[in-house]
């Protein structure tokens, strides 16, 4: 009987393992205008380069990764490198290409513009 | 068989791994939809860390959209404590379809285990963790003792 076959493919065996970071839920406000959509999200201790944000196929997906580096020794410890991951749907009304990001103190400040045919529009009535 | 035995091993670390994942959506969801958890004592206050290094102290804690106007460090002997309040960031015209994101004052206290020099005492506000470094007070610090 020589019909044995491997439980994992060959190009799968040698993964490396990485350290999975925990990861927390960051607390966001929404808020919508007419013009757009604005969403904050609390990510403190992430630099602008460690922040993701993808907009793919209707979701959103934050990601942002916080590297403390601890001095010393420490005396206790409340809070560590985490990684701060959320995922949303947003309206097929979001102008994808306009959409921007601000990061400040700590604060993602993500813009989502609504496209031109989704934005509320007055009707000029004609006198027949 | 027992050469196998490798690749049972990496089996299982598959499923671990998809195991940490679905833990970790059961919690992410409990985090958001638990009323109540948000509120909990521990919540209402900033996280923070407290780092030992030879001389002095340092503390960091979580504060984010905070501006350093709207903080307040005050220290005695090896007394701290830090107080704040975040303002309200709803912008005008806008409506609220989701609020997690508290606005709150928070008075956090803590004695440290060692006095510490006020005078001498560093704060900065970056990326919204404040750093506090806090030198040691002379005679807190550590000594050579040379043996005469």
């Amino acid at each position: 009987m020589s019909n044995k076959t491997d439980i994992v493919k060959a190009g799968e065996k040698n993964i490396e393992k990485t350290r999975t970071l925990e990861t927390v839920l960051p607390p966001v406000d929404i808020y919508e205008s007419d013009e757009e959509i604005l969403l904050f999200a609390d990510m403190p201790g992430v630099l602008k380069e460690d922040v993701k944000v993808n907009i793919d196929n209707g979701t959103l997906s934050l990601s942002g990764i916080r590297k403390l580096q601890p001095r010393g020794a420490a005396r206790w410890e409340e809070f560590g490198d985490v990684e701060y991951r959320r995922n949303f749907s947003v309206p097929q009304t979001i102008n994808v290409e306009k959409v921007y990001a601000e990061l400040k103190d700590g604060v993602l400040k993500l813009h989502l513009p609504k496209s031109e045919a989704a934005k509320p529009r007055l009707i000029q009535i004609n006198a027949a | 068989m027992f050469t196998r035995f490798n690749d049972i091993n990496r089996l299982f670390n598959a499923m671990d791994f998809f195991r940490n994942r679905l833990d970790s959506l059961y919690s992410d969801a409990d985090w958001a939809y638990t009323p109540g958890l948000r509120w909990s004592v521990e919540d209402r206050f900033p996280k923070t860390n407290l780092y030992e290094d030879g001389d002095l102290f340092e503390i960091r804690a979580e504060l984010p959209g905070i501006a350093k106007e709207d903080l307040n460090v005050k220290i005695q002997g090896n007394y701290l404590e830090i107080s704040g309040a975040r303002k309200s960031a709803t912008p005008e015209k806008y409506s609220i379809h989701r609020t997690e994101r508290d606005i709150t004052s928070f008075t956090r206290s803590f004695t440290l285990p060692a006095d510490v020099d006020s005078e001498k005492v560093k704060a900065t506000l970056e990326n919204g963790i404040l750093t506090l470094t806090l030198p040691k007070s002379e005679a807190a610090k550590p000594k050579q003792i040379t043996i005469a």
